[in-house]
C-alpha cells in the first residue's frame, strides 16, 4: 500500500477532486446534538464536510442496498407480458465512512458475490462505489459509547477493504494510504506530499493509544462464538434475552451487515407491476413464514436466538470469511430493551460461566 | 369534488368556495349546531387550532372532538379536577431516575415502544419495576412484581393498596398538609377497602397487593404510568391513581409523577389546542362566563355557551339528532370508530369534507376531499406525551398542487367573511401564544433551537418545564377525591358467561390498518397474521383451555348475550384465566359479541368446541 501525507485544511480540495471525477460524493454531515447523516456533498455544503463526526445512526449502506429497491417491471401489451430489468448504479463515493461500516461493505460483497449467484442488482452498484475511509481517533466525536470494534477487529482502522484511508495525525496533517488503485490515482491531486517512516510511527503510536479510549470492550466476543458456534448456550439465557425483544426490528435496520430482503410484486398502474426488493428483518414474525403455514422461529426469542446465530456462529464466519457484526454499536443504541450485541455477549459470557460452574468438593470427601 | 357517483378533480378556489356556501347554507338554515368538526390525534396543533376556531368563531358550534376523545376525555377530566393539568406531569428521560415505575394497563412494547424502552432500561438500571395488567405482554416479562388483575378491577386494587400505606403509616404527611385538599374525605372511603376482598376481586394475591403497595410507598421517586388511550379505563381508576400519588407524595418532584401516555403522536397537543366540545385552547370551559368573555376578546365574536356534541354522540348508534354537515380532518370514522356506523351516519348528511392524504373508507363517502401535505411536507408542531412542543420541519416540496390542510382551512373561514391573515404556519402559532397562556413562549424560532420545548412554556420560562410544580407547588392545592369501592364484579359473573372477553390492538393490526396499507413489511406482516387466521383469533389461556378441551388453532364459538361467533383458538400464556382476548380484527366478531354500537369493552362470555 501507498502512503501520502495531506493538510487537514485540504479536505475539500480532496472531496472536490473526487467529484471532478464524475463521482457523487455521500459524506456524514452534522445536525443538531450527535445527530449526523448522511448526504450528498455540494458546492453549497462542501465546507461542513468535517473529519471528526459522530457515525452516523443509519449506516452508509443504503449505498450499495437500498431499503426499497425496483428489480423489474412487468407490462402487460398486445396479450402478452415484457419484463424489463432496472437498475440504477450511479458513480458514487462514500467520503468519511468509518472502519466498521467498511467491514460491513465487505461482509455485504461476500454475501452477495462471494458465492456461486452473484447479485447483479448489487455488483453493478458496487463497481461504481469508491470508499474514502477515515480512522476514528478522536475519543470524543469518532468514539461513541456503545462502539467495539476492538472486540471484532474491525477497527479503529481498517486493514483493507477501502479505496483510500484518512487518518489525522494531529497538527494539521493526515496520513493518506491508498487501498486500491482508484484510491491511488488520487495521490496525482497537488494536495498531497511524501510520507515519511516518522509518519508511520506516528500513526502506530496514535492507533496503539486510541484503543484504550473504548468505552465498551466486549470482551469474551471470541468466547462467544464459541459458545454460540457449539449450541452450549442456555435456553433460559435466550428466552430471557427474547423476553426484553420489543420486535421493533430497530437492529437489523441499523446494521451495517445485515442482508437479509423479501421481494414483493406490486401495481404501479394499469396492466403494470413492479417487483421491489425491500430489506427485511429477522425481528419480525412473516420473515420465517413458510408458504403452507408453517413458522420455525414463530415465537420471539427465537426469532432472537436466529439473529446471534447468524452473526455469531462459526459456520456463517466461515462462509462469508468475515463476521456478520462489525463492532459499531448501533444496535446497543438503537435497542429498547437493551438486547444490542454487547449486551448479549455479556448475557452469554454470564450465563455460559454459570452453567460450567464447578460445584465444589465437600471437604470430607462424599 | 362528488358528481353523481364518482369525484371529478376542481381547482381550489371552486372547492374551497363550494364547501364555504354549502357551510353557510346548511348553517342559516338549520342553525351552527347542524354542523360538526372532527379530526384525528395526528394531526398537527396548528390545523387543531384552526379547525377549532373555524367553528366556533366563524360557524358558531361547540361540536368538535378528536376521533378519540371517547376514551382519553376521561383522563383530562380527572387530572384537570384533582391536580390541574391534564397532562403527564414529569418527562419520559427522569424515568431513569425513579426508584420505582409502575406500569398499568399499557402494553409499551406495541403502543409505545420508545417508553417502554426508557422503563426497561430504568429498570436494567436498579428501578423496581411494577406491571399491573390483565395481559402478560412484553414489559411484563421485565417486572419484579406482576399484577395480572382481572379486567376492569384497578380501582379496587388502588383502593387497598392506599389503605396498606395508610395503615402501615407510610404516607407523607407534609406533602399532604402542605399542598391537597379533602383528604379527610379521601380517607372516610378509604374505609371500605380491605385487602383479602380486594384480592379476590382483583385476581391476586393479598400478598402481592401489599407487597406493591410498600414497595411504591417506601420509593423515595415513584412514577405512576397508564394509558390515556385504554377504553376501559373509567374515571374512578384514574382518581384511584392520582390518590395514591398524592398519598405518597409523589408529584412535583424528578423521577416522580404522573404518566398520562398519549398513544398517538399529537393526542395531547389536540387537546392543548382545544379540539374539544367543552373546553378552549387551554383547557377552560365553554360554560365558564369569565372563560368565555377572555375568548369573545381575543377572537373578536360571540361564541356558544353550551358544550358541544362529540364523535361518540354523532357516530353512536343511537345519534338521531339534528346533523346535516361533517368536516372531518385527516379522520377515518368509518374505519376507526369502534363505538358506532360511521358510514350510515356520513350517507345521511348534506355536507361531509374530508381532508386527508390518502382517499379512505370516510373520503369515498364525502362530497368535497381536499387532499393535504404530509408529514415532511410542511411547517408545523407536535406535542407529545411528556409536554414537548416539536416543530416538524419542510424537508421535502409536496406533489404539485397540494396545500397544507391548515391554509384550507383558514381559506374557508376567509370565504366565509372572516378576517382571518395567516402568512405562514407561524403566525398561527403565534396566535396560539397569545391564546393558550402555558404555549405563550412556544413560538417557532424558540422551538428550532432544540428538540422543541416542554410546556408551560412561556415568556418567562422560555426554555420550557421539565416537571411540573416543582419550583412552586399547585396554583390550587391537588384535590383527593374519594372512590367508593366498586361493588363486585365477580358476583355479576353468572355461570352462563364465565369469562370476561377483551378487546385490544395486535401487533401488525393498528387503529383498522389505515396507515399500515402503505407500508410493504407491514403490509407482509398484516398479510401472514391474515393467512394464519383468516377468521381472527380468540386468545385463551392454557390452563383454561386444557379444562374446556381446546387446542391450539382449533375452531371455537364465543357466545355473548348479543350474538355468537366462531373464530380460532390461539393459546398463549399471555392472557389471564378467566379472560379471553380479542384483537380488533374482523369486525364481524367484534360486533356480533357487544352489539354494535354500544362500545362495551368488557364483555361476559361463553366459549364452546366447534365440532370439526
Amino acid at each position: 500500500m501507498k502512503a501520502r501525507l495531506m493538510r487537514s485544511e485540504d479536505l475539500a480540495k480532496l472531496v472536490n477532486a473526487i467529484r471532478r471525477r464524475g463521482y457523487e460524493v455521500v459524506a456524514p454531515f452534522c445536525n443538531k446534538g450527535r445527530d449526523t447523516y448522511y448526504d450528498t456533498v455540494t458546492d453549497e455544503n462542501i465546507g461542513r464536510v468535517r473529519l471528526h463526526v459522530a457515525n452516523p445512526y443509519y449506516p452508509p449502506k443504503r449505498f450499495v442496498l437500498p431499503p426499497i429497491e425496483r428489480l423489474l417491471r412487468v407490462k402487460r401489451a398486445n396479450g402478452t407480458y415484457g419484463i424489463e430489468a432496472t437498475y440504477e448504479a450511479p458513480k458514487r463515493a462514500i467520503f468519511g465512512i468509518r472502519s466498521c461500516d467498511v467491514a460491513g461493505i465487505y461482509h455485504l460483497d461476500r454475501f452477495y458475490l462471494g458465492r456461486e449467484f452473484p447479485d447483479t442488482y448489487y455488483a453493478r452498484r458496487r463497481r461504481e462505489l469508491l470508499l474514502v475511509n477515515v480512522v476514528c481517533t478522536d475519543a470524543e466525536l469518532d468514539i461513541s459509547d456503545a462502539c467495539f470494534c476492538v472486540c471484532t477487529d474491525t477497527g479503529p482502522a481498517a486493514r483493507d477493504h477501502f479505496d483510500l484511508q484518512l487518518m489525522d495525525l494531529g497538527a494539521g496533517e493526515l496520513l493518506v494510504v491508498a487501498g486500491t488503485s482508484a484510491g491511488e490515482a488520487l495521490f496525482e491531486e497537488p494536495i498531497f506530499t511524501k510520507a515519511t517512516q516518522e509518519h508511520v510511527e506516528r500513526r502506530r503510536q496514535i492507533l496503539s493509544e486510541v484503543r484504550k479510549r473504548f468505552k465498551t470492550t466486549t470482551c469474551w466476543f471470541s468466547a462467544t462464538v464459541r459458545y454460540v458456534s457449539q449450541g452450549s448456550v442456555p435456553e433460559k439465557t435466550w428466552e430471557e434475552i427474547g423476553n426484553r425483544c420489543l420486535e421493533c426490528g430497530g437492529c437489523t435496520y441499523v446494521c451495517p451487515a445485515c442482508t437479509c430482503f423479501t421481494v414483493s410484486d406490486r401495481p404501479t398502474g394499469r396492466d403494470e407491476i413492479e417487483r421491489v426488493r425491500i430489506w427485511d428483518s429477522c425481528a419480525l414474525g412473516g420473515f420465517t413464514r413458510m408458504a403452507g403455514g408453517h413458522n420455525p422461529r414463530k415465537s420471539v426469542h427465537d426469532r432472537r436466538n436466529r439473529r446471534f446465530f447468524r452473526k455469531l456462529a462459526h459456520y456463517f464466519i466461515q462462509r462469508e470469511l468475515s463476521m456478520a457484526c462489525v463492532g459499531c454499536g448501533r444496535c446497543a443504541a438503537v435497542c429498547h430493551g437493551d438486547v444490542g450485541m454487547p449486551s448479549v455477549v455479556e448475557m452469554i459470557r454470564r450465563a455460559a460461566a454459570l452453567e460450567d460452574k464447578i460445584e465444589p468438593v465437600p471437604a470430607d470427601g462424599r | 369534488m362528488r358528481r353523481g357517483t364518482g369525484f371529478v378533480e376542481v381547482g381550489w378556489e371552486e372547492a374551497l368556495g363550494y364547501i364555504a356556501d354549502r357551510l353557510k347554507s346548511i348553517r342559516d338554515r338549520h342553525g351552527p349546531d347542524a354542523l360538526a368538526f372532527f379530526n384525528s390525534p395526528r394531526c398537527s396543533n396548528e390545523e387543531s387550532y384552526l379547525l377549532q376556531k373555524l367553528a366556533r368563531v366563524v360557524v358558531g358550534t361547540n361540536n368538535i372532538d378528536h376521533g378519540t376523545g371517547a376514551y382519553c376525555n376521561n383522563s383530562i377530566q380527572v387530572l384537570d379536577e384533582m391536580i390541574g393539568v391534564p397532562a403527564t406531569t414529569n418527562s419520559i428521560g427522569e424515568l431513569d431516575l425513579s426508584d420505582v415505575i409502575v406500569v398499568d394497563g399499557v402494553d409499551l412494547g406495541l403502543q409505545l415502544p420508545t417508553v417502554g424502552g426508557v422503563v426497561i432500561r430504568a429498570k436494567l438500571n436498579g428501578a423496581k419495576l411494577i406491571v399491573i395488567d390483565s395481559r402478560r405482554h412484553r414489559v411484563a416479562e421485565s417486572a419484579d412484581l406482576f399484577l395480572q388483575v382481572h379486567p376492569g378491577t384497578e380501582s379496587v386494587l388502588y383502593g387497598a393498596m392506599a389503605k396498606v400505606i395508610y395503615d402501615r403509616g407510610l404516607r407523607d404527611l407534609g406533602f399532604i398538609r402542605a399542598h391537597c385538599r379533602e383528604y379527610g374525605a379521601f380517607l372516610a372511603r378509604l374505609q371500605e377497602y380491605d385487602l383479602w376482598s380486594a384480592a379476590e376481586e382483583c385476581g391476586v394475591s393479598p400478598a402481592q397487593i401489599e407487597e406493591a403497595a410498600l414497595i411504591y410507598a417506601r420509593a423515595r421517586r415513584a412514577a405512576l404510568l397508564y394509558s390515556t388511550g385504554m377504553e376501559a379505563r373509567s374515571r374512578e381508576t384514574i382518581r384511584a391513581i392520582v390518590n395514591l400519588a398524592l398519598l405518597c407524595g409523589n408529584i412535583g418532584k424528578e423521577g416522580a409523577g404522573i404518566y398520562a401516555l398519549a398513544e398517538q403522536n399529537n393526542l395531547q397537543g389536540v387537546c392543548d389546542m382545544g379540539m374539544l366540545p367543552d373546553r378552549f385552547p387551554g383547557y377552560r370551559p365553554v360554560i365558564c362566563d369569565e372563560a368565555r368573555a377572555r375568548f369573545e376578546r381575543l377572537w373578536g365574536a360571540r361564541l356558544p355557551s353550551a358544550p358541544g356534541q362529540g364523535a361518540r354522540e354523532v357516530f353512536g348508534r343511537n345519534s338521531g339528532w339534528n346533523l346535516k354537515g361533517l368536516w372531518l380532518c385527516r379522520y377515518d370514522p368509518v374505519n376507526t370508530a369502534l363505538f358506532g356506523d360511521a358510514a350510515k351516519v356520513l350517507d345521511g348528511m348534506e355536507l361531509v369534507v374530508v381532508q386527508h392524504i390518502f382517499l379512505t373508507e370516510t373520503a369515498r363517502r364525502a362530497h368535497v376531499v381536499l387532499p393535504t401535505t404530509a408529514f415532511g411536507e410542511e411547517r408545523v408542531s407536535f406535542t407529545n406525551t411528556e409536554r414537548r412542543i416539536q416543530l416538524a420541519e419542510k424537508v421535502l416540496e409536496p406533489v404539485h398542487g397540494l396545500t397544507p390542510a391548515w391554509q384550507q382551512i383558514a381559506r374557508v373561514a376567509q370565504l366565509m367573511g372572516a378576517d382571518w391573515r395567516y402568512n405562514d404556519s407561524s403566525d398561527v402559532m403565534e396566535e396560539i401564544g397569545a391564546v393558550v397562556p402555558f404555549y405563550s413562549g412556544a413560538s417557532y424560532e424558540n422551538l428550532a433551537r432544540d428538540y422543541g420545548r416542554q410546556w408551560p412554556c412561556t415568556k418567562d420560562r422560555p426554555l420550557g418545564t421539565r416537571f411540573l410544580f416543582g419550583e412552586q407547588g399547585p396554583a390550587r392545592r391537588f384535590k383527593f377525591v374519594p372512590v367508593p369501592r366498586a361493588t363486585s364484579r365477580r358476583a355479576a359473573m353468572s355461570q352462563e358467561y364465565p369469562f370476561t372477553l377483551v378487546l385490544g390492538h395486535s401487533l401488525y393490526y393498528w387503529h383498522q390498518n389505515v396507515l399500515i396499507r402503505h407500508s410493504e413489511t407491514l403490509k407482509r406482516e398484516y398479510r401472514i397474521l391474515l393467512l394464519d387466521y383468516p377468521n381472527g383469533f380468540v386468545e385463551i389461556n392454557p390452563e383454561d383451555a386444557a379444562m374446556l378441551g381446546i387446542k391450539d388453532g382449533a375452531q371455537i364459538r364465543l357466545c355473548s348475550s348479543t350474538g355468537r361467533a366462531v373464530s380460532v383458538a390461539r393459546v398463549t400464556k399471555e392472557v389471564r384465566r378467566g379472560t379471553v382476548f380479542v384483537p380488533y380484527f374482523v369486525r364481524e366478531v367484534e360486533w356480533q359479541m357487544r352489539g354494535a354500537g354500544t362500545g362495551e369493552q368488557l364483555i361476559p362470555v361463553r366459549i364452546e368446541k366447534v365440532k370439526e
